[in-house]
């Protein structure tokens, strides 16, 4: 003979990420690292900043490097003689809290102040996954379009940090960096907003300044 | 666009707990997708049929319920359903129905929850 049984489950894929978020985080506390994911569009410049701040910041800084199948930017990462663990998503969008785990556990994080967690280059997918870092810093550009923000608002709503980078190009490629300051600041009014030209290097200090202050705050 | 690792992550969860409670059929699997995800169920719901192929799940009927957007008011303290009009995607998460100001949590919507089966076992 058979039954039929309804068995409870609630088992909630977003809760089981989120979970090792926080078993990462609390990796990081422990080691006293102080870790900022880096989210953004393809090619706005997230890799190019990281590097900058490697170059600037006195803090030691050790890197995870998300890339789709490419070991690109980690090898870009390797010139500054700093840790760097590149990790494969393998074909999916994004960075998730499982990935970072292993990635810590490669990383000499004593060694460490800062680590940066530079996801793919996507600003859709890696909202739904918490990696466990203490600041989310989003890279936008302005040839990406001023309606970036508004057509991608929820990676905007978390934010604490948004860099709108390429503002010596605005013009010529017809957007309006003022439209998306303001977007992102109706989606998250806390938000610190930051315009900035990696290649003029405008802007630079006063994100190395933001960072300073959230790990001075948490 | 994340929709095949949900997916698998979602057949495991409900193969595992079939195989604990002795299933010999899975009849029925119902999934919470919150509105604010990032998942489409449509794609969902394709990747699933693609994923059960012979497996115990091939064959049940999947059903997809989906999670609508609840926000807390930090400014009047307003906890429920917020502005659902499609028409503007923003209204959702920027303003509080009640009063209007911009300071909202999210409470529900996120969602990828597994919530339950229904298995034939034997007696």
């Amino acid at each position: 003979m058979h039954k039929i049984a309804d068995v409870e489950i609630q088992h909630d894929i977003m809760v089981a990420n989120k979970k090792l978020a926080q078993r990462n985080q609390r990796i990081l506390d422990k080691a006293d690292v102080f870790s900022i994911d880096v989210l953004g569009a393809i090619g706005s410049g997230k890799t190019s900043l990281i590097e900058l701040l490697i170059d600037r910041m006195d803090e030691k800084i050790g890197v995870i490097a998300g890339d789709v199948i490419s070991k690109f930017d980690a090898g870009r990462f390797q010139k500054y003689n700093v840790p760097v663990i590149g990790l494969n998503t393998g074909k999916e969008c994004h960075l998730d809290a499982h990935l970072v785990e292993h990635a810590l556990e490669d990383l000499p994080l004593d060694e460490m102040d800062i680590l940066f967690v530079e996801n793919v280059g996507n600003l859709i997918c890696p909202v739904d996954f918490d990696l466990g870092s203490h600041m989310r810093m989003v890279v936008i550009s302005v040839s990406e379009g001023d309606d970036t923000v508004e057509k991608h608002p929820l990676i905007f709503k978390d934010a604490d940090l948004v860099v709108i980078n390429k503002i010596d190009i605005a013009e010529a490629v017809g957007a309006d960096a003022e439209k998306m300051v303001k977007d992102a600041k109706m989606l998250n009014p806390d938000v610190e907003i930051i315009k900035s030209s990696l290649k003029t290097e405008e802007g630079l200090e006063k994100i190395i300044d933001s960072i300073k202050r959230f790990k001075e705050n948490i | 666009m994340h929709e095949l690792s949900m997916a698998d992550a979602i057949v495991k969860t409900v193969l595992d707990v079939a195989e604990k409670n002795q299933a010999e059929e899975i009849l029925e699997v119902t999934i919470e997708v919150g509105k604010l995800t990032m998942l489409n169920p449509e794609q969902l719901r394709f990747l699933l049929d693609v994923l059960t192929k012979d497996t115990l799940l091939e064959g049940a009927e999947i059903i997809i319920e989906e999670i609508p957007v609840e926000i807390n008011c930090l400014s009047c303290n307003y906890k429920g359903s917020t502005n659902l009009d499609d028409s503007d995607h923003y209204l959702m998460i920027v303003k509080c129905p009640e009063c209007d100001e911009r300071n909202l949590e999210i409470v529900t919507g996120q969602e990828c929850n597994v919530k339950n089966i229904r298995i034939e076992k034997p007696d």
